[in-house]
């Protein structure tokens, strides 16, 4: 078993990572500063156990290709198209801008040419995953300055893909080099590009709507679809991460990839934070990190006032109220994780040397550690500052109004017991959300394009949220997993009507236990039924003729409206194979064997 | 270095990803095709360097984790005593054989531990495999039928046999203190899973405040944990990886996301394992032909015929038992990681390991094909052997009166035994046919008149004496039970169960009498309740009250499940 021994730094990465987390979420910090930190500790900078070599290396590439996979995953047109003119205009702004600004502040606290470059570069402001985690955390997500935050980030994802592209080439010369690389760079990535856009249009929905039932296919051919464009990657001599950005894009326009989301980000997580630890690993020394410490002191400030400064200016120049625009502003005031990537890879071309990189990791350890308090608190500062802010108002103001679920109704699982509620729900709540995990329910919804819909498990938390349950008014599961009722019961608002099935009467007691309004007994409602039904056949035989009679009809008339919802939807084998467990398919040899034959 | 490793991880995903997509094409589980997968992908030397074999054994500490996470030790009595008779029978008959065949074939072709092979071989044959025989089973399980029941549970006990294995076999050299030595260790290993278990588990999810990343990242820091004890003591990781799992608990609100996360990176790890071990397979010769036929052969033909003739001595009827039989003839994956792990300590002679390899890819494909005849080899093979004895066994275990004007109850469940009370209480003639002998002390002591058999079968319904019947009502939603209950020779009425609506329209169509359809009764029920919400009729805490006494009344009168599995 000496083998494993190989793994032992990664191992303690983990373990030391998790401590570290630990303590870190008992002051509020995100788990990255605590991975960063993990690295420092135990790189050079501290005991120095630890080296960023073999398997180590390996997830960490590994972690980065998978963050850069998931952000694709995240990159759905339709979720910003709104505000994409806006937003856009914010973004290239604000790069071009706060790059200017990186540039001068480099400058003035005497740094080389080419160390400027790269820092300029290098200094990307907003940080995707703390600004996306807090948010989510803080359910500002979906509001509108979350949504600019998010569209500017995604935008700016793109050039940072570009100048990683970029600093991967292996030689840059001159300005004739930089130049045709940037034009091979851009040549190859349109060709994946158009690639992939040509996938997700052709390829793409007919394979995944044949795997999407079978999760661990499901998963693994995903996987494979990001490994593919990393070899092509890599086969091009591009970076490989672009192209599993681009295969990340390319299934992000399913219909699936919420639920993909789900099983992509543990596996991200898990790989990402032997990422920032390597990050940290690579300062080499106490010394390198602190070699800048006080131009990075001075950086931090002046970078976060003026990016500050600068998205206010942009965002408020597109017209969105003041509101809006201090919020979206003050959410992006910290370095990104790139700029540590990038001045790690320029590290690897020589472009800089480890105290430059110290001075980076200094700058987003402060930026990022400040700024988790900013948005913390982003409320509560922008009612403190509101009666300045005020002078800011103009009339015009144009706010987009995002459409987000709201006092809505969700139905978790498109079967029988649900589908006669629906119109029901859709009379009483206005709008009316289904969450499935079957493609054939979901293909049925689109048809009728009656209600709205989500592809998933409920199990998952990004599916979850995309319904958005916290605002959810009534819900109705038919699942009959316990967790999955209990998992509900815990998130939905206190006020919400909620619905659950149950298969067993303890079940039930708990389910109600913890807030459910009403139980649904399938089973023991059938029991009832057939032997009310018996005991007419025996004591009444005209009453038992008229009822069950008055039922056939009933079932015909069920028939007929399920035959037209779905015209090409035929055949008793595939049309309704679901029943309570839908949402939640896993049925393995795992599970508790249940039940007996006769029920 | 690394780019050539994510290469290889390309490789490895792509080729598991093209044939698994082949799977999901048959409707087949994609573990073997992982395997194939290996085989094609072996043709890359890089596949099988020191970093991809570490990248498989965090997938076997993964698989065995979430294994060992999954175990419910509430339950685990009761799901065990369904299977004990028939896995002791099997091992105490099979083991033996396989022994001394492994045997023959460790001699002849000279390997230098004959036994130690032999016993591998022997794994092999013995042990079936959960992780495929949970697809072969998905329906069966999640409709509840006896022999889907029967043989999730053997796989159960097969795996936690290849748990105690491991133990024994991580030993280089086995002697009788090195053993006690392995299994003191393990008993103290699982004993830390339990005390994380109940005191560390809860203070780490205290700790993380509700961040599910963190409990995530926690969880697998007591794999990591464990594993690095068990590989300071010298036990095999899969014991250290089956401790941790014990210490994870799987309740409490942020289990869904911290399962899932687990889940999701077990299954990328577990595909580099699968694809890994195929890619560890060379070019076969003649000899490991011959040894992974005759091991495909004896998990595919022996295993079967000694589960059959086991279940049935339990009293299963001819059918439930075969066809939980024939779902248990397929290589285990756990014979895979020990195999491994012998690989990796030098104890496995290399033609060995490559014919177990091959002959589980076989075995897990073939069991997939197996089930589209099983059928035709029952209606054949098995109820021709078993027919006399079926009858007797039935006229053994039934109780039944001269009957007139009765009604036959099929299946005796929530449902079957609520319809049986009303008829207790109409004093009308009636008997129950089930085929659970787990019931049967049940059926004996509540029933005035039932059989204990198979409905699909001819002689029960012979013995329900159905001639003279008046009602046939069957409380099984299980399709080929309603088509054969409406093709029975009978002037009775029949009121049966269906899964939706299509379906019972077409019972209907068929002659069905009534179809009572628990979903669209449910639907009916949550549109009125609504609406009476709404209305302001009633309010929650009435439902409530009302569901609460009804409850009651249910559990008073027996029809609540006593046993949660029943």
């Amino acid at each position: 078993m000496s083998e494993i021994a190989l793994a032992a730094d990664f191992a303690i990465i983990v373990v030391v990572a998790t401590i570290i987390g630990l303590i870190a979420r008992q002051t509020g910090q995100p788990t990255i500063i605590a991975y960063i930190l993990t690295g420092i500790i135990l790189g050079p900078v501290a005991f120095d156990v630890v080296t960023d070599e073999g398997l180590v290396e390996l997830m960490a590439d590994l972690g980065f290709a998978f963050l850069l996979f998931l952000l694709g995953l995240k990159m759905r047109f339709e979720d910003i198209r709104e505000i994409l003119p806006s937003v856009t205009n914010v973004a290239f702004g604000q790069t071009v801008l706060q790059t200017a600004l990186a540039f001068l502040v480099a400058v003035a606290l005497g740094f080389e040419t080419q160390e400027i470059l790269v820092i300029a570069l290098a200094t990307v402001f907003g940080a995707t995953p703390i600004i996306v985690k807090i948010l989510t955390d803080k359910d500002e997500i979906t509001s509108l300055p979350g949504k600019i935050d998010v569209g500017v980030l995604i935008v700016q994802d793109i050039y940072l893909v570009i100048v990683l592209a970029l600093f991967t080439a292996d030689e840059l010369g001159g300005a004739a080099d930089i130049a045709s690389t940037l034009g091979v760079i851009l040549v190859m990535m349109s060709f994946i590009g158009i690639f992939s856009l040509f996938s997700s249009r052709y390829i793409l929905p007919g394979l995944f709507r044949r795997i999407a039932d079978n999760k661990d296919v499901f998963l693994i051919v995903a996987i494979a679809w990001a490994f593919l464009f990393v070899a092509v990657a890599e086969g091009a001599n591009l970076d490989p991460k672009v192209g599993a950005f681009l295969a990340g894009i390319s299934l992000a326009q399913l219909p699936y990839s919420k639920e993909l989301e789900d099983r992509i980000t543990p596996i991200t997580d898990f790989f990402i934070l032997v990422f920032f630890a390597t990050i940290g690993l690579q300062i080499d020394g106490l010394s390198s990190l602190l070699a800048y410490w006080w131009q990075a002191i001075v950086a931090s400030i002046v970078l976060m006032v003026g990016n500050f400064w600068i998205m206010f200016y942009l965002i408020d120049r597109e017209g969105f109220d003041v509101e809006t625009s201090f919020l979206g502003s003050i959410n992006m005031v910290q370095v990104s994780e790139f700029s540590l990537i990038v001045g790690a890879l320029a590290i690897d071309q020589e472009l800089i040397g480890p105290d430059v990189l110290g001075y980076l990791s200094l700058m987003a350890l402060l930026t990022m550690g400040v700024s988790t308090y900013i948005i913390a608190y982003n409320h509560a500062i922008y009612e403190r500052l509101e009666p300045w802010f005020r002078r800011f108002e103009s009339d015009d103001t144009t706010d987009a109004e995002i459409g987000t679920y709201e006092d809505h109704a969700i139905a978790i699982g498109y079967d029988e017991i649900t589908e006669s509620a629906l119109p029901m729900l859709e009379r009483k709540y206005g709008e009316v959300v289904v969450i499935d995990r079957q493609t054939d329910h979901v293909e049925k919804l689109e048809r009728e394009g009656r209600y709205e819909y989500v592809f998933g498990d409920f199990r998952h938390t990004e599916v979850r949220k995309e319904a958005n349950l916290k605002g959810a008014a009534f819900v109705l599961s038919s699942s009959v997993e316990r967790e999955v009722n209990e998992a509900l019961l815990e998130e939905v608002a206190e006020d919400a009507t909620v619905f659950v099935e149950a298969e067993r009467i303890t079940d039930a007691r708990a389910l109600y236990d913890r807030g459910a309004t009403y139980v649904i007994m399938s089973t023991h409602l059938a029991a009832e039924k057939i032997s009310e039904y018996v005991e007419l056949y025996v004591t009444d035989r005209e009453a038992f003729d008229e009822a069950v009679d008055r039922d056939a009809n009933g079932i015909e008339a069920r028939r007929r409206r399920a035959t037209l919802g779905s015209d090409d939807h035929g055949g008793a084998d595939d049309a309704e194979a679901g029943d309570g467990s839908d949402v939640a398919t896993d049925v393995g040899s795992d599970e508790t064997p249940g039940g007996e034959t006769h029920d | 270095m690394t780019e050539q490793l994510v290469i290889t991880l390309a490789v490895v995903f792509v080729t598991a990803g093209l044939l698994s997509l082949v799977a999901n094409h048959f409707g087949l589980s994609p573990i073997p095709f992982y395997i194939i997968a290996g085989l094609i992908a072996g043709t890359f030397e890089s596949v099988t360097q020191a970093e991809i074999i570490v990248l498989a054994q965090w997938g076997i500490a993964f698989l065995v984790f979430v294994f060992a996470i999954r175990i419910d030790f509430g339950d685990l009595e009761s799901v065990l005593r369904d299977a004990e008779i028939a896995a002791v029978t099997q091992l105490i008959v099979v083991a033996p054989i396989a022994l001394g065949i492994g045997y023959l074939f460790a001699v002849s072709l000279g390997v230098s531990d004959p036994l130690r092979n032999a016993v591998y071989f022997t794994t092999a044959v013995v042990l079936s495999s959960s992780l495929v025989g949970g697809v072969v089973l998905g329906s069966e399980i999640r409709d509840n039928l006896v022999h889907g029941r029967l043989a999730s549970s053997i796989h159960f006990f097969d795996d936690l046999v290849a748990i105690g294995l491991l133990l024994i076999l991580s030993t280089e050299v086995v002697t009788a203190d090195a053993i006690a030595a392995q299994i003191g260790y393990g008993v103290l290993f699982v004993v830390a899973g339990l005390l994380i278990y109940r005191h560390g588990f809860p203070i780490l999810v205290r700790l993380s405040e509700g961040d599910g990343e963190l409990v995530l990242v926690g969880s697998i820091s007591i794999l990591i944990a464990f594993i690095a004890g068990a590989e300071f003591v010298g036990l095999s990781i899969v014991v250290g990886a089956f401790a941790a799992g014990v210490a994870i608990r799987s309740d409490g609100t942020q289990s869904l996301e911290v399962r899932n996360g687990i889940d999701a990176i077990t299954d990328f790890f577990v595909a580099i394992f699968f694809v890994t071990v195929g890619a560890l397979v060379a070019i076969p010769s003649i000899e490991v032909l011959v040894m992974a036929s005759t091991l495909a052969v004896l998990v595919l033909v022996m295993n079967p015929i000694v589960h059959v003739l086991s279940f049935v001595y339990e009293g299963y009827d001819a059918r439930t038992a075969f066809l939980a039989g024939s779902s248990l003839n397929q290589v285990s994956e756990f014979a895979l990681i020990i195999a491994i792990q012998a690989l990796l300590m030098g104890t496995i002679a290399d033609a060995v390991f490559d014919a177990i390899i091959l002959a589980a890819a076989a075995t897990m494909v073939l069991t997939f094909l197996g089930r589209r005849v099983e059928d035709t080899v029952y209606e054949y093979v098995v109820a021709r052997i078993f027919r006399r004895r079926r009858t007797r066994k039935v006229d053994d275990r039934s109780n039944v009166s001269d009957l007139a004007d009765h009604v036959v109850v099929v299946g005796y469940g929530r449902i079957g035994r609520r319809i049986v009370e009303t008829l207790e209480e109409l004093g009308q003639p009636y008997v129950v046919i089930e085929n659970d002998p787990v019931l049967w002390d049940e059926l004996n002591a509540e029933c005035r008149n039932y059989v204990l058999g198979d409905a699909l079968a001819v002689y029960p319904w012979e013995k329900a004496q159905l001639a003279d019947a008046t009602l046939v009502c069957s409380t099984v939603d299980h399709r080929p039970l309603s088509e054969t209950v409406l093709d029975l020779e009978t002037d009775a009425d029949v009121l049966l169960r269906a899964e939706s609506a299509d379906e019972a329209g077409e019972l209907l169509e068929a002659g069905a009498t009534h179809v009572a359809v628990p979903n669209v009764l449910a639907g009916e029920q949550l549109v009125s309740t609504v609406e009476e919400l709404a209305a302001g009729e009633t309010d929650a805490k009435t439902l409530e009250r009302e569901q609460f006494d009804y409850f009651d009344a249910l559990e008073r009168y027996g029809f609540a499940s006593r046993d949660e599995r029943i």
